[in-house]
């Protein structure tokens, strides 16, 4: 059975649509075969991050309404073989979609992938219903900071209502420096709230948006960098093998060291 | 009350009152608290617990109780009531025999077949089975009959009665309701009874108990022990890190600064106001004063 995970934080701005995106590309460099969902109507952002915006021809809107076949509606990406989008509609009445024809689609895309990744919207409206209707796990995506962590308890709290319990986490955005400093809430302190365990820790990095923008994940550079280290390593966790944590603090190794503490316990 | 011993049976209380006490909850030593609480509108939003989805043990029967659509946010009548049953089946101890039959008292709520279905499959994994709806709508009723239930389509007056038999006071709560998971940010907790938490509450979230509040955990949400006015009630937590407490109609936030070390604390009543004190040896130097409303340090 393939693994459809929605990527969510109930937060916006936490970079679920970025991990969708790098996350997806390190999976497919692994020779997975993966489909890509953008579930965020109204604000396409997907094909952009991977660099397909002007492939794009029909939505996921038009597969629903059977304007297309889902083959048509699906993107392929020329420079990752096992990679494929299904871009989001921005102009249709997203109201217009329901929990039932997402679970439907999504469960056609995943009849011929491995995995699926779902780029969940902000919020825990329809949108969010819509996002995770089909999955059978989730990633949790949070920054350290307060509002994201409680917004994506809240998240969490619903993912569970819905019954969907294989719930991991990323921390996202997370900067030493500021951790050091005590200024910035600590993997620590957010796991220690969140309670569910995590798959991955991505640094602040500016790399990050500099690929962004030329629409081409930092994975798919090939000078190799910390974060795309980072997304690497969450891929082979997906997969089942056991990749230690980076070692983000490496000049004060303190966190790491509490990291792991808070593992053995 | 506020005693400098600092002798082992006697504990220093952390005077909540002192540092934050909301001033709308004060209560005065004397004269002792009226009989007949006057009920304060606006400031404290006590929330009605006949705006949850609850299961109910009455004359040997379970029965299901939807809220009346008053009592809900208008848009989100069906949403919230999900969310609210799926955690009532998920979070509570199942205190009954597998197959137990169920009765649905939808109230005037709109059900459709499929709803219906959903609830039905979702009481069945909880081991139980969905038998009756009673609804005082027309179309529901259609739909229950449709889906093949024994509908009873009637006013309000049946739910009104077991409403009441929900609300009643000690020797009515129903028996404690164990939560063996995190309450996380959101979702609000009621229960007509005591509460036991085995594990944290997080920021964000909100129990409500008619008895006590027992958290074997953090607890840093909201708390509200003796919701319907009982206040011998009390809020116990390994960890107190509490956005707030309440007993009654009584409100407090712990101090913005950490104890310097956390050890089980207990808050309860005073003439004064909700107070705290370590957990361990409460029950030897305090005892609850009746005509008072609250607990009194036997030994000051
Ligand atoms: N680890 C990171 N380091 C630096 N910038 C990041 C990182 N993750 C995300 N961003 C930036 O944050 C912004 C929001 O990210 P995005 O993925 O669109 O969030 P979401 O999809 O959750 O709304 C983008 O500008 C993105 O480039
Ligand atoms: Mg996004």
């Amino acid at each position: 059975m393939s693994r459809i995970i929605v990527i969510t934080s109930g937060k916006g701005g936490v970079g679920k649509t970025t991990i969708t995106a790098n996350l997806g590309s390190a999976i497919a460099q692994r020779g997975r075969k993966i489909a890509l969902v953008d579930a965020d109507f109204g604000l396409r952002n997907l094909d952009l991050l991977l660099g397909l915006e002007n492939r794009v021809v029909y939505t996921a809107i038009d597969a629903i309404a059977g304007d297309c076949r889902l083959e048509q509606a699906l993107v392929r990406d020329k420079r990752q073989p096992g990679l494929a989008l299904l871009p989001a509609a921005q102009s249709r009445n997203k109201e217009a979609v329901t929990p039932e024809q997402m679970e439907k689609l999504i469960g056609a895309i995943a009849e011929s992938f491995e995995y699926v990744l779902i780029d969940c919207p902000a919020g825990i409206e329809l949108g969010f219903r819509n996002a995770i209707a089909a999955a059978n796990e989730a990633i949790i995506v949070t920054t350290p900071e307060v509002t994201a962590v409680r917004d994506a308890d809240r998240a969490i709290g619903l993912l569970e209502a819905n019954d969907i319990k294989d719930i991991k986490l990323i921390v996202n955005r997370i900067r030493p420096e500021m951790v050091q400093l005590n200024d910035m809430m600590s993997v620590e302190d957010v796991l220690e709230i969140l309670a569910i365990p995590p798959i991955g820790i991505i640094p602040d990095d500016e790399r990050i948006i500099i690929a962004s923008n030329k629409g081409e994940p930092v994975v798919m550079d090939t000078n190799l960098t910390l974060p795309a280290i980072a997304f690497q390593n969450i891929a082979r966790r997906l997969d089942g093998e056991e990749v230690p944590f980076l070692d983000l603090m490496a000049a004060h190794n303190t966190l790491f060291n509490r990291i792991r503490r808070f593992f053995r316990n | 009350m506020s005693d400098d011993s600092d002798s082992p049976i006697s504990p220093k209380d952390t005077d909540l009152d002192e540092l934050s006490l909301e001033t709308e909850a004060e209560r005065a030593p004397d004269p002792p608290k009226s009989p007949s609480p006057a009920k304060k509108e606006g400031d404290i939003a006590l929330v009605n617990p006949r705006s949850q989805v609850r299961l109910v043990k009455h004359k040997g029967k379970l029965h299901l109780i939807f809220p009346t659509t008053q009592k809900l946010p208008v848009k989100a009548h069906w949403t919230e009531i999900w969310e609210q049953l799926k955690h009532r089946l998920n979070a509570g101890e199942q205190f009954w025999q597998p197959g137990t039959p169920i009765e649905l008292i939808a109230a005037d709520q709109l059900l459709d077949t499929r709803q219906l279905q959903t609830i039905a499959e979702a009481l069945a994994k909880a081991n139980l089975d969905l038998q009756r709806v009673k609804t005082s709508r027309r179309q529901t009723a259609v739909a229950a009959a449709t889906a093949g239930y024994s509908v009873d389509q009637q006013t309000h007056a049946m739910a009104v009665d077991l409403q009441q038999v929900a609300d009643s006071s000690a020797e009515n709560w129903s028996p404690p309701m164990y939560i063996k998971s995190t309450v996380r940010s959101g979702s609000e907790v009621q229960h007509p009874g005591t509460i036991v938490v085995l594990g944290d509450t997080n920021p964000g979230s909100t129990l409500i108990a008619a008895g006590d509040i027992l958290i074997l955990g953090r607890l840093r949400g909201i708390a509200h022990a003796g919701s319907q006015g009982n206040y011998t009630c009390q809020i116990l937590a390994l960890q107190m890190e509490a956005t707030q407490l309440r007993i009654g109609e009584a409100i407090a936030r712990p101090p913005e600064s950490p104890p310097e070390g956390y050890y089980p604390e207990i808050a309860y009543m005073t003439p004064s106001g909700i107070r705290l004190a370590r957990a361990v040896n409460f029950f030897k130097t305090h005892s609850f004063v009746i005509n008072l409303e609250s607990w009194v340090d036997s030994f000051s």
